[in-house]
């Protein structure tokens, strides 16, 4: 059964947020030793499409945390480091991608996942957008660097995973979602 | 022990919004502190829904219609906060791996007091007194994913101990362990109620239950209660395919029944100059630059075996069996599967010969449909479309899915996954079929049923499933008793060394050897051991009735020797 | 494959330091090159060396950062090329009013349009990416450093102390209880459909198709995750999760190097504004850049 607001931020919230951000960082992870298609300097993350179901299934809290956790998670693991304004990036995705979750009533009708996808699409412009503009000060490189070497890339391959992946993720749900006893 | 009973369930009935059908009704008992009630029944019985009813998620998580009360002390549940009703009632729930939530054995134990609001000084004593209480003093330190399944489970009850709780609600505490860590937990849970706990056992396995000596025994079908009593006798309320009896219990109401036994129909003996499928010559295996976790095993599977691997939880039974297909190679030695060293073959071309079907089936069921998803495997392996198209459709008859081709099977029930799971393997028509933890996470009476269908005779000639449809196969399991009613040939691992290996009627009977590699013998193992010199080999407990004679059901106590 | 933290313990200043201290001290760093606009290499060189000298204390592993320092700085090459094509705009007035000697020109047209790139280097713009560079790396020496010196178990009770809520906080130590295991279950479903003939490395067709050929992978382990936490939230709730205001069995102490790093932190910062606010700061070349480069 659905919550009656979206924002309402419970144990439900925290089991699922978290569990989101350990499979976001996990996959990102993977996603060194995977071979994964690329097309020129734009790379594929299929651990975007894990975040955007998570805020679409479970609403833009878990959204949030599955994005901004699940990125610091993914850096530590692979090393990279700490990238405030990445981390709050991908929590804005989720949180977009979240708002459309009283929207979806039924994962399998082609509506309903369209609906999905396009928040997902939303998320990854608005996300996308805040951390490459906060590169601009932090490179101190002009808005076209910041569109054409940050936000393209990563908003045309997110926007393409998420197409792809995200309807396949929705349907397996669900078949899960209408086995739950709540 | 006080007069006032510590929990009181009175006329409780219950429905799921989400559900037609009444989940539980016109449940009542009492149960007094130092008292261990034991709840049996197979699954859909209610005993999950009662539980829930008693430690308060029902009406707080799950919605629906409940009438009658459970009190706590006199209170009802449904009233108490959270607050209160965390430190009434304990709940262990079945696995250890998801009632953990926290990466450290202090920060796990420490849990329920810190979101109580304890002080620190007063969580650091109430932790102190429990892992003295339950010897974890060695494990204080370590992190939780590194724990063994016993070691978790033993965590996850201090990690509710910790709050002491009145009444103890222990949701299926031994489906996860292996029959020594199993064992282990039984004898705490009776120290427990020897010390004032009030405790709720539910469990299927009413043979090791039993050794917890609980006060009494509340048995269930489709939530009604049938019986509510005593346990040294054997109450005729009990379905002996529902929930898993010792073997004496079974043979004994089969003899009153004096219904005919089954005909069951027995494997072949392994026969040991049989065509060799796969040849383990001296196989030693390491992670990295760890230490050797296989040392030296040197096995051949023949056609024909129907193969038990026995031994405790990290003896090396899943690192063999992955070499068998591919996904792990050999340090040292060679596998050779029809005759090629694994090494010259990828997992893929492996799989043409052999196949796994691994413990969960959710670990491997993607698809949107079960008839894509048994497809999935013959797709990998290139086969043309209309064998693909025909391989499914038998797949499915065989396993007794025919209809739920077009369903998700991410949504069926765990019998009928489990089932979808053999008919991907079915339908890559591989000659040898490798099941892991076969029962796991099913009832006794689902895994009974699921086990019949794959070793039951099923066509005129006397051939099951198995036999059928692979030149052998090769199951790993804890459950001492699947070996002894469906193997004919056992190997048994301790520590990475194949320890034994022969019929089990030569493996089986050497209790010392058993002991040493933590399996402990059971019921049914030692009535079988008895009676070898009349049936010649090892029965399921219903066809050992007719073994005993008349003399024998007269004179209760011999049966019940096997207890 | 097992999933395993960087994180080690060291016996080193750095991981001797509260990590609100480092989070401080790194916000601090972070405003003090960024929101003041300062470009004067001459301001800007003391904070990159501070964050070296920091980097070299932390004592890490050459071996394990390798990867990652490669990738980020060819990265940083990459953007620092692309802004140069695209015009060099960005960054101080000053960089824009350049009049300075023009050191390399290139001009590449575009097929099948009208358009040119041009690539003008001159000496300004030179120095300019140098700068760009070192504000770049700072932050990068900065932020490194972070997974393999804060234990990962401690982050939960660094965002509690810092403000955060019990259940946000919670959260996140909840997310590193999870990475073992998914990741165990993510390497399980791997062999799982391995067993059936599939083969990451042979997935031929169009990127669609190699898309979703990712789908046996992702769809068991995303739901077997989701199946599994219905039982997480009752464990939860069943010990009193959120019911009141927890205790942090935890303990975060500041000690006196903690408030002088963070204090250091804290200059940095006011070193920064007040320089900008009484108007220095701006970009500047140094004279021996123009003999050094120019013609």
């Amino acid at each position: 059964m659905k919550s009656k607001s979206m924002w309402s931020f419970g144990t439900r919230e925290v089991v699922y947020g978290a569990i989101g951000a350990a499979l976001y960082g996990i996959l990102s992870w993977a996603s060194n030793f995977v071979p994964l298609p690329a097309a020129g300097n734009i790379s594929f993350r299929p651990a975007i499409a894990v975040m955007v179901f998570f805020g679409s299934a479970f609403g833009p809290w878990v959204g949030l945390l599955t994005g901004l956790l699940g990125n610091t998670l993914g850096d530590a693991l692979t090393g990279w480091g700490l990238y405030w304004n990445w981390s709050v990036g991908n929590g804005l995705i989720g949180l977009v991608a979240g708002l459309a979750v009283n929207l979806i009533k039924n994962y399998r009708s082609g509506r309903d996942i369209g609906i999905g996808v396009g928040y997902g699409i939303l998320g990854n412009a608005v996300g996308l957008l805040f951390a490459s503009l906060t590169e601009i000060f932090v490179g101190g490189i002009d808005l076209n660097t910041a569109l054409v070497g940050y936000f393209t890339p990563a908003f045309l391959g997110n926007s393409v995973v998420t197409i792809i992946l995200l309807p396949i993720l929705l349907v397996a749900y669900a078949a899960v979602a209408a086995r739950r006893g709540r | 022990m006080s007069d006032q009973p510590v929990l009181q369930v009175i006329n409780l009935s219950f429905r799921y919004h989400s559900r037609p059908d009444i989940a539980i009704e016109q449940i009542s008992f009492d149960l007094q502190p130092g008292e261990m009630l034991l709840v049996a029944g197979a699954s859909g019985c209610g005993k999950t829904t009662l539980a829930r009813c008693i430690n308060g998620l029902i009406p707080r998580s799950y919605h629906g219609d409940r009438s009658g009360s459970v009190l706590v002390k006199g209170r009802e549940v449904s009233q108490m906060s959270l607050v209160e009703v965390a430190q009434q009632v304990g709940t262990l729930l079945q696995d250890p791996e998801r009632q953990i939530v926290s990466s450290y054995v202090v920060g796990e134990i420490a849990f329920g007091l810190e979101n109580l609001g304890l002080p620190r000084e007063e969580i650091y004593r109430r932790m102190d007194e429990v892992f003295d209480r339950l010897n974890l003093n060695h494990l204080r330190e370590r992190e939780t994913f590194t724990l063994s399944g016993g070691e978790k489970q033993k965590v996850a009850l201090a990690g509710v101990l910790v709050m002491r709780p009145a009444v103890l609600l222990l949701d299926e505490p031994l489906a996860s362990l292996d029959p020594a860590s199993a064992h282990e937990a039984i004898q705490i849970f009776r120290s427990l109620a020897d010390e004032g706990t009030a405790i709720i056992l539910i469990e299927h396995r009413v043979e090791d239950a039993l050794q917890a000596r609980p006060d009494r025994l509340l048995y269930m079908e489709n939530g009604r209660m049938c019986y509510l009593g005593a346990v040294d006798t054997f109450p005729k309320e009990l379905n002996y395919h529902a929930v898993k009896l010792p073997a004496p219990w079974v043979v004994q109401r089969v003899m009153q029944e004096k219904k005919p036994s089954l005909m069951t129909v027995l494997p072949q003996p392994a026969n040991p100059q049989a065509e060799k499928l796969v040849s383990f010559k001296n196989v030693s295996f390491a992670y990295g630059d760890g230490p050797e976790v296989l040392h030296n095993i040197n096995l051949d599977i023949r056609q024909g075996d129907l193969i038990a691997v026995l031994g405790p939880n990290g003896a090396g039974k899943s690192t063999l069996v992955k070499h068998a297909i591919g996904l792990l190679k050999p340090t040292r030695g060679e596998v050779l599967i029809k005759g090629v060293d694994s090494r010259e073959q990828s997992v893929a071309q492996i799989a043409r010969s052999i196949g796994y079907v691994f413990q969960s089936p959710t670990h491997m069921l993607f698809a949107p449909t079960v008839r894509e998803e048994v497809a999935f495997g013959p797709e990998n392996l290139k086969f043309d479309k209309q064998d693909i198209q025909r391989n499914v459709t038998e797949s499915l008859s065989v396993v007794n899915l025919v209809g739920m081709e077009g369903y998700p099977p991410l949504g069926l029930s765990f019998g009928q996954q489990k089932r979808t799971t053999i008919a991907a393997v079915l339908a890559m028509r591989s000659e040898i079929m490798v099941l892991d933890e076969p029962t796991a996470g099913q009832d006794y009476a689902n895994y009974t049923r699921f086990m019949d269908m794959l070793c039951r005779a099923q066509d005129g000639e006397g051939r099951s499933l198995l036999t059928a449809n692979f030149k052998a196969t090769l199951f790993i399991t804890h459950d001492l008793d699947l070996a002894v009613t469906y193997a004919n040939r056992i190997l048994l691992i301790s520590e990475g060394r194949l320890v034994a290996d022969g019929s089990p009627e030569s493996v089986l009977r050497d209790f010392t050897l058993l002991e040493s590699c933590r399996v402990r013998p059971t019921s049914l193992l030692r009535m079988n051991l008895e009676l070898l010199p009349k049936t010649g080999h090892f029965l399921p407990a219903e066809a050992l009735a007719p073994y005993f004679s008349d003399a024998y059901s007269k004179s209760n106590h011999s049966i019940s020797a096997g207890l | 494959m097992l999933v395993t933290w960087k994180y080690r313990p060291r016996d080193t200043f750095i991981q001797s330091l509260d990590p609100r201290a480092r989070l401080t001290f790194m916000a601090c760093v972070i405003l003090a090159i960024t929101a003041t606009d300062v470009w004067d290499a001459r301001l800007l060189l003391p904070v990159f060396a501070i964050s070296m000298v920091l980097y070299f204390m932390a004592r890490i592993e050459w071996r394990d950062v390798r990867r990652a320092w490669i990738f980020i700085l060819v990265f940083i090459l990459f953007i620092i090329g692309l802004n140069a094509l695209l015009g060099g705009r960005g960054g101080p007035l000053s960089v824009l009013q350049d009049d300075s000697s023009v050191l390399y020109a290139l001009s590449i047209p575009i097929p099948l349009t009208p358009w040119r790139i041009n690539l003008t280097v001159t000496v300004v713009r030179s120095f300019f990416a140098l700068v760009q560079m070192m504000r770049m790396i700072t932050m990068a020496a900065l932020a490194i450093p972070i997974p393999y010196t804060i234990d990962p178990s401690i982050y939960g009770v660094t965002f509690r102390r810092m403000g955060a809520s019990d259940k946000l906080s919670f959260t996140m130590d909840l997310a590193f209880r999870f990475v073992p295991t998914l990741g165990r279950d993510f390497m399980i479903t791997m062999d799982a459909q391995r067993a059936r003939g599939y083969e990451l490395e042979s997935v031929r067709g169009g990127l669609i198709q190699r898309l979703r050929r990712l789908a046996p992978l992702l769809v068991p382990v995303t739901m077997q995750a989701i199946v599994n936490g219905e039982e997480v939230i009752d464990a939860m709730d069943l010990r009193a999760f959120g019911a009141r205001r927890r205790t942090w069995l935890r303990e975060l102490h500041l000690r006196q190097r903690d408030y002088w790093f963070m204090a250091l932190g804290v200059i940095i910062l006011v070193i920064m504004m007040t320089a900008r606010i009484l108007g220095y700061g701006e970009f500047w070349v140094p004279g021996f850049w123009y003999r050094l480069v120019g013609t």
